[in-house]
């Protein structure tokens, strides 16, 4: 019986994560304890919990942890937000007309795949080491995902559909606005959630140019002496960051097209 | 069929002996290969990279292994992938403080004008330094000799930005104007002097201060136990490499910048910029010691000086600190092969 969406699976879906979690940090407690492995290796829990505590309180680097978290995520968003406000329009562009495609399909796809760290050399010499290298780095990396997402979604639009909306009469914009738009929303929401993935992981890239605060550049400036427990810190902060945010996307999308995935 | 059954016959031959000859091997097997960790500055061991001394002088192949830092490569080594790494002072002292098994068994060169303090012609002086932006490469040998520096010199380290930068990133920031000086080391102080740039200090101007930088071999812990000959073959070997370069520095240069495709004169230059201590002298205790000299040694003493000074930016715990260097400083290599 598996039909999604019901009130009872979705409390069981819940508590089978929760407890997969709690096994799997159980069982990395029990090798810590244990000794299994080399704290160096793998920190063990304890020893994380331990870090994350004493820079609560006295910070990283004279910076305060929740500044960290902060940097990182003001970087990211202004980078989100650029690449949304400029990918969406482009891509359904693309989608809508063909010679637009067509012009700009190998700029896009030789940008997308690329690793942005190849990058770095580059975005210092043309804008310098301060902040906007690093957004620049991150809105790269968003933007292409967003780009072919957003020109993918125009192509999911029934035919027939716009074949009804002529035949009543509807203008040009009247189409792109009242049929288009709302059926190629929810593709859009996907690709702007995998984007905002795919940026996320550059942000370690990004903080590598001259940063001095930031989670990315806390993982990278600890690793290089060895302090293994914030590096792992700093991954899990990471990763519970990138899971809100792809989270908050969710519930913006339930808001926003609440016509997703029902018809 | 009677294929399969040859090919089951050769399997169960095949794990039988597997099983079987370890109890008959009373010694252990020359390894397949023998992995170095090497880093882009040019270094008179290159030499052997070129012409496959290490190689003859094992009787297995060496997998020479590029790194960009010496973090990373000692990271590898303790992931067991590499064996013997070439590495600065600062991060040997961290990866040690943090309980990663190996032995520093010598110098590869002490550094004298190789890392240089660089900066703009319109700063005269480093006491100028406050108020500008530096460069340096974190946790490197030239951070601690950047912070060395702002003491003996007085500056007040607050009044400095400095910029966390990978040696070809400082090259681009410099054009553009975004950094004004930096820590460096050869061959990237050379770009930056072509450009309006000009050295402050290099690192061996520290010494008279109390500063030791240098970069030292390292190996690890199971190599040098399963190994120890073969570690003893490489230092007597690296020798030979430093005699040939002593021998013929022009030559030796142009070979090793052309392995490493770098610039010639920047090589020339880096390479001329070390001090290379013979491995008998390494012996004395204005270096290693010879063991029982170890604990007094200057090296074990600067090991010292360089955790306190990580504890004191708040990159090393306190607690996690040797009280002596001396423990990880294993010069019985350095007797073995100097003997020869």
């Amino acid at each position: 019986m598996i039909i999604p969406g019901q009130a009872g699976d979705r409390r069981r879906g819940i508590l089978v994560s929760l407890a997969s979690v709690t096994v799997f940090v159980g069982l990395w407690w029990v090798c810590g304890r244990l000794k299994l492995m080399s704290p160096l290796i793998l920190p063990p829990p304890q020893e994380i919990w331990d870090s994350a505590l004493e820079i609560l309180e006295l910070g990283y680097h004279q910076t305060p942890l929740w500044r960290h978290v902060g940097v990182s995520l003001g970087r990211a968003l202004v980078a989100f937000a650029l690449a949304v406000a400029i990918g969406v329009p482009l891509g359904l562009a693309m989608g809508l007309f063909p010679i637009l495609s067509s012009a700009l399909e190998p700029f896009v796809q030789f940008f997308r795949p690329l690793p942005k760290i190849a990058l770095i050399p580059l975005a210092i010499l043309w804008l310098g080491i301060g902040e906007v290298s690093k957004v620049f780095l991150i809105f790269l990396s968003t933007l292409f995902t967003v780009v072919v997402g957003s020109a993918a979604s125009v192509k999911g639009v029934g035919l027939g559909k716009l074949r009804l909306g002529a035949a009543l009469g509807a203008t040009r914009l009247q189409l792109i606005w009242k049929f288009i738009l709302p059926a190629s929303l929810p593709e859009i929401f996907t690709s702007v959630r995998l984007a905002v993935g795919v940026g996320w992981t550059t942000l370690i890239a990004a903080e590598m140019v001259a940063a001095e605060s930031g989670m990315g550049w806390m993982v990278m400036n600890a690793s290089s002496y060895m302090r293994t427990d914030i590096v792992m810190l700093g991954i899990i902060l990471l990763g519970l960051t990138g899971y809100l945010l792809d989270y908050i996307l969710v519930i913006i999308e339930r808001f926003a097209a609440p016509w997703a995935g029902k018809e | 069929m009677i294929n399969r059954l040859l090919l089951l016959m050769a399997l169960v031959a095949i794990a039988a002996s597997g099983f079987l000859l370890p109890s008959q091997a009373y010694a252990v097997d020359p390894p397949k290969e023998v992995r170095f960790a090497f880093l882009n500055g040019p270094r008179p061991w290159i030499l052997g990279k070129i012409d496959g001394s290490f190689d003859k002088a094992f009787g297995v192949p060496v997998k020479w292994v590029r790194f960009p830092s010496g973090p990373p490569a000692l990271a590898a080594l303790a992931a067991g992938e590499v064996d013997i790494v070439r590495v600065g002072s600062v991060p040997v002292t961290s990866a040690l403080s943090r309980g990663i098994p190996f032995k520093v068994i010598a110098l590869s060169g002490v550094i004298d004008t190789s890392e240089r303090l660089v900066a703009r012609n319109s700063i005269k002086t480093i006491k100028d330094l406050e108020g500008h932006s530096v460069a340096t490469v974190t946790g490197s040998t030239a951070h601690y000799a950047l912070l060395a520096a702002f003491k003996v010199y007085g500056v007040d380290a607050k009044k400095v930005k400095l910029v966390s930068l990978n040696p070809t990133d400082q090259v681009a920031a410099w054009k553009r104007g975004d950094i004004d000086a930096s820590y460096i080391w050869g061959p990237f102080w050379h770009d930056l002097e072509k450009e309006d740039g000009h050295i402050l200090l290099s690192s061996g101007q520290l010494n008279k201060d109390g500063y030791y930088l240098f970069n030292a071999y390292v190996v690890s812990d199971k190599f040098a136990k399963d190994y120890p000959d073969l570690v003893a073959k490489f230092l007597a070997t690296f020798q030979e490499k430093v005699n040939e370069y002593q021998a013929d520095p022009e030559g030796s240069a142009a070979k090793i910048a052309k392995e490493l495709e770098q610039d010639v004169e920047g090589a020339k230059q880096t390479l001329a910029g070390l001090a290379y201590p013979s491995l008998t002298d390494q012996l004395k205790v204005e270096w290693l010691g010879d063991g029982p000299t170890t604990k007094d040694s200057n090296i074990a003493k600067s090991f010292g000086d360089q955790a306190a000074f990580l504890v004191e930016l708040g990159e090393l715990r306190a607690a996690d600190a040797p009280k002596s260097f001396a423990p990880f400083i294993d010069s019985s290599y350095l007797k073995k092969a100097s003997a020869k």
